[in-house]
């Protein structure tokens, strides 16, 4: 493991072994079967840990191979959390299939605008482009997950606290991923040096907090699937009242503005 | 301190801060499906009392007192309707808040909704929101004189009154909704 401080090789195998641990409690528990995309991105995790120590030990840890090796794992693991993610979130909407059809389009649309922003600047040499894709990915992810979420909490739909764990963790991991990018870019810009070892103490110790957070959720059982149920009256209704609540509030909408206008012109 | 820290610093906090209260909570559902507890009931007390309401924010009396001289008594008056209006105000608030807790009701249970009837009625529960606030906040500061609280006592009336119809048809179509959920034979749902 050449080129990689010693506290950062004891970090990185209690890391692993907690990502170990936790997909053990899945696999004991039989939450594989319910979470199956989840356990797919924990192993993914573990596997990519063991790529990047065969990495490191052959080709070291700041050359080139290293780091496409690195980056490239690195794209299957973000496209799988992005994955594990949606999946949580499916569970816990299962029984709302309009509110989960919104849901769905609320991730996405967050997720490509504002990943999209944040490649704007980003033509100038491809290890400043992958530094800024990274952090656009976490910002990205953080922003359309919680607006998922607001959205959960805006239907007051119930989250199970294990779900709660599960998206909770992947939100503070990506916000921690953002602030380690954005300072590790303020100090190279700066001529401070590499942040290389930092970014890995600041983001592997966000994650085994992450870790932490989800061995401990996983204890508890996992809420039983619920049934999906349709309504045919309650679509009825929907489309029925929907529009007549609208056109109200947009007249009401209305009556306060002219009340107001009403009342500059007349001052 | 870098600009871009400070900015993205920013929205990292703003984003926990947002995760930890759209998080909060123990995993049941706030009202669950309960309607508004006496919506209709509410309604009908609000629009029960507009012929007081009207008569207290009329100007004439302001005048006739001013006209009388009795010293003090204006001013009192005034403070009074004030309180009577924003009072009213803020039952106009938990109406509206209770026809958009109808709304999100049925569209709960709805195994379709309709993306743009649900942005629209965000942006439009954003737009009422923001004029309530400063309606409110005029009033309070009193920068609203007597005629205008009179103005407003008409425009929330209107309002109110269209609003008891659509809340009392709201009620019952959700009601019937909501009473099939809770059923046991639920004979009429259609397990997927």
């Amino acid at each position: 493991m050449a080129g990689l401080a010693k506290y950062i090789q004891w970090l990185w195998m209690l890391s692993v072994a907690l990502q170990v641990l936790v997909c053990s409690l899945l696999f004991f528990k039989g939450y594989y079967r319910r979470l199956p995309v989840f356990t797919a991105y924990v192993l993914s995790n573990v596997c990519q840990a063991a790529a990047l120590y065969v990495t490191y030990n052959l080709y070291g840890f700041r050359t080139g191979s290293a780091i496409a090796i690195g980056w490239s794992t690195q794209g299957a693991t973000q496209l799988l959390r992005i994955l594990a993610t949606t999946e949580v979130i499916r569970l816990i909407l299962r029984p709302y299939r309009g509110i989960w059809g919104l849901g769905w389009r609320v991730l996405v649309g967050a997720f490509a605008a504002v990943f999209s922003v944040t490649l704007i600047d980003s033509g100038r040499g491809l290890q400043w482009t992958i530094g800024l894709a990274d952090r656009g990915f976490h910002l990205a992810f953080g922003i359309a997950l919680v607006a998922c979420l607001s959205l959960v909490h805006y239907y007051s739909v119930p989250i199970h606290p294990v779900y709660k764990a599960l998206l909770g963790g992947f939100c503070f991991y990506s916000c921690t991923a953002v602030i380690a990018n954005t300072v590790g870019r303020i100090l190279y810009l700066k001529g401070y040096g590499d942040f290389g070892m930092g970014w890995q103490l600041v983001t592997m110790g966000a994650y085994m907090g992450v870790l932490l957070v989800w061995l401990v959720a996983l204890r508890t059982p996992l809420p039983e699937p619920p049934r999906q149920l349709t309504f045919p009256e309650a679509e009825r209704t929907y489309w029925e009242m929907s529009p007549r609540i609208n056109e109200r509030l947009r007249a009401l909408n209305e009556r306060l503005d002219n009340f107001w206008n009403s009342e500059a012109t007349q001052s | 301190m870098s600009l871009s820290l400070i900015i993205f610093g920013t929205i990292v906090l703003a984003l926990l801060v947002l995760l930890g209260l759209v998080l909060r909570g123990n995993g049941q559902p706030a009202g669950s499906y309960a309607l508004p507890k006496g919506s209709e009931e509410a309604g009908r007390a609000h629009t029960n009392f507009l012929p007081q309401m009207r008569q207290a924010l009329k100007p004439d009396d302001e005048e006739f007192l001013a006209r009388s001289g009795v010293r003090g008594l204006r001013e009192r008056v005034t403070r009074e309707r004030r309180r009577v209006a924003l009072s009213y105000l803020t039952a106009l608030r938990e109406e509206f808040e209770e026809l958009m807790h109808v709304s999100r009701v049925i569209a709960t249970l709805s195994p379709q909704i309709g993306v743009a009837q649900e942005f629209e009625r965000l942006r439009l529960r954003l737009s009422f929101l923001w004029r309530y606030r400063i309606i409110l906040l005029s009033l309070r500061a009193g920068f609203a004189p007597l005629p205008r609280l009179c103005d407003l006592s008409n425009l929330l009336s209107g309002y109110s009154v269209r609003l008891e119809e659509t809340m009392r048809e709201m009620g019952e179509r959700a009601a019937l909704v909501a009473e099939m959920v809770s059923s046991p034979d639920r004979r009429r749902i259609h397990r997927i």
